[in-house]
Parts: structure tokens; sequence; C-alpha cells
């Protein structure tokens, strides 16, 4: 139970493993020493660094609607969401009908690539290229895919595997490369 | 989350410091604050808050740099201690800082995400064993090791 100093510096006892560990302190002097060294060492290892000239104030994000456009839209959005959930409610009343396939947009940040692609098994691992976004470094590509689970990944200049830094689902290949999990639910 | 900025507002500084423990660079865990924040928003939106999604980007990201950059950049301090220290105390805090992110990246990669995730994230062990997909008994362990394996790696440079 050395770990039991770490759990202590983490804030990760329960109340039986503090008396545990008082217990230990009391009783072991090396776990005494050991625990001290280790917050010790925790206070450098959690010495703050001043971010102010590294971090911006706020993120440069890109265009997002702005509010007065918002409210200029939503009463408009709204009924038109109305009247497409009650002509959706009607049909599906008349008949089923099995999910649309969903659009779905792939976009990475790769600022120095020369080319970039994607092949997922969406495209029987056929590469498509995706287009850059004005200078900006991303690059785009808009399927419309059926619900499923999907494998794929990005190739960058033709060579370089990647696989997509905004999806956590992620699996190792049978080539030593890595693929992204992308679950698409269909739109009804 | 009322949006994004806030968002952003209220987890920047952590996020700093886990990629700055992570990479072991200045510059490039500030590229990578802002380049994870805007897959983030990007992907999610801004109506969902989810730090440990956050912190997965933030991971994913600073993995596949430093896997295209392995050769080693070493850690370069600028002037980024606290404006509020005499400059003696700034020198101190710079070597200190210095040789402790220095000791981090000397760490197996496991043990180093481990060490950065607990000391910058505020994930408890158990979102930090969901987000790595290992048991959680296994990172109680498994960050005690690293967290003395950094003591070994630090006394040794100190002789």
């Amino acid at each position: 139970m050395a770990y039991l100093s770490s759990m202590f510096i983490d804030n990760e006892l329960d109340l039986d493993e503090k008396v545990q560990f008082v217990d230990k302190i009391h009783l072991e002097q090396p776990f005494y020493q050991e625990t001290r060294e280790l917050l010790l060492q925790e206070r450098l290892l959690r010495m703050p660094v001043d971010t102010r000239r590294l971090l911006p104030e706020r993120l440069p994000l890109r265009e997002r609607p702005r509010p007065w456009l918002k409210r200029l839209i939503q009463p408009v959005a709204y009924a038109a969401a109305g009247f497409a959930a009650a002509g959706l409610l009607l049909l599906m009343l008349v008949r089923p009908t099995p999910p649309a396939p969903a659009a779905s947009r792939f976009v990475i940040y790769e600022p120095a690539a020369h080319q970039v692609e994607l092949a997922g098994s969406f495209t029987d691992w056929r590469r498509m290229p995706l287009q850059p976004v004005g200078n900006s470094g991303y690059w785009e590509l808009h399927l419309r895919l059926p619900a499923g689970e999907y494998r794929f990944a990005y190739i960058l200049d033709g060579t370089r595997q990647v696989a997509d830094p905004t999806l956590p689902g992620r699996e190792r290949d049978d080539f030593g490369g890595e693929n992204s999990i992308l679950n698409v639910e269909g739109q009804v | 989350m009322k949006n994004g900025a806030e968002f952003y507002k209220a987890n920047r500084e952590r996020l700093y410091a886990y990629l700055l423990r992570m990479t072991g660079d200045l510059q490039l865990a500030a590229d990578l604050v802002q380049e994870s924040f805007v897959r983030y928003l990007d992907r999610y939106g801004d109506q969902k808050s989810n730090r440990a999604l956050l912190y997965t980007i933030a991971r994913n990201a600073a993995l596949d740099i430093m896997r295209r950059h392995k050769a080693d950049a070493g850690v370069e301090m600028d002037d980024h201690a606290d404006p509020g220290t005499s400059p003696e105390q700034t020198v101190i805090d710079r070597q200190a800082l210095t040789r402790m992110l220095m000791a981090v990246q000397q760490l197996a990669p496991m043990e180093r995400e481990l060490i950065a995730l607990v000391v910058s994230a505020d994930l408890s062990y158990r979102e930090i064993a969901r987000m790595l997909n290992i048991s959680e008994a296994n990172v109680k362990v498994k960050v005690h090791r690293a967290r003395v394996r950094l003591r070994e790696i630090l006394a040794s440079e100190a002789v």
C-alpha cells in the first residue's frame, strides 16, 4: 500500500484509507520520509507558470452567428422546425421510413500539409481528397453516411496516416497505423 | 456551460499546465491549448461542458505532434515566471521548473501522461482510468510509481 501517499496527495483517500494512512505514517519512518519528499516534489511539479503572454484572453474562434442574427433567425427557425416536426410525424404515421444518411463533416487542422486525403471503411479504403478551407490551415470534406460504425484515417501528403484528433475512439490497424472510430446516427 | 468563451476561460490554465508537462515546451503547449479548444468547440459545439473529452482531444493532439516531432526540442524557458516575484526568485523558479519539466520528459510515456493528468487536470483517478482505458487500481499503482521514478530522476541529476 505504498501508493497511499500518492492517493493522499491526489485527495483520493476514503475514510478507511485515511485511517490506514495515518497509522502507516505513525508507525513507519521510511513511509513518512517518502511521503514528505513526494509532497515537496509535488510543490515543484505543480508550480504555476504565468500564461498571460502565452495564452490569449479569448479563444480566436472562427466566425459564429452573432447574437442579433441569432435573435432574428431563431423565431423563423422555431416555426420551421415546428412545421418540419409536424410533417415528419405525419410521414411516420403513414409508413415507417429507414433512417436517411447523415451529413458528416470531416475536418482536420494541418497547415503544413500540401495534400490531405481520407480513407475509411465507408469508402472501401479508397482515398478521397479533402479541400483546404482558405488559408486557415483547415481541410474539410462533406459526406453523407448511412447510420453505422466506421473506421477511417487521414493521409497527409500521400504517406502519413493520422487518426482524427477530435475523436476519442481509436484502434490500431494491421499495418501499424491508427484509425479513428466514427459512430454515425441516422437522421430520421 | 454558458458558452465556449467561458469554457475556455475556466479551463485554459489547467489544460496548459497539462500540455506543458506532456510536451515540456512552453510555446507548443500554448499552441496546443488553442488547437484543442478549437477542435472541441468545432466538433461538439459550445453547449456541452465535458472536461474529460477536452483532455482526450488535447492528449491526442499532443501525442500526434510528439510522434511527428520525435526530435527533442528541449525545454526552453522564456521569462514567464510570476511577475510579482523578485528577479532572483524568478531565476530560481525558472531553473526549478526547467529541471522539473526535463525530468518529467524522461519518464516512460504512460508515467508522463499520468503525472501530467494528476497534477494539472483536476480529474479523479476514475476519470483518468476511463480516459486511458486502464483500471482505477492500475492508475493508483502507476501514478505512485511515476512519482517515485520522478524522485529518482531528480535525485540522480542533483548528484
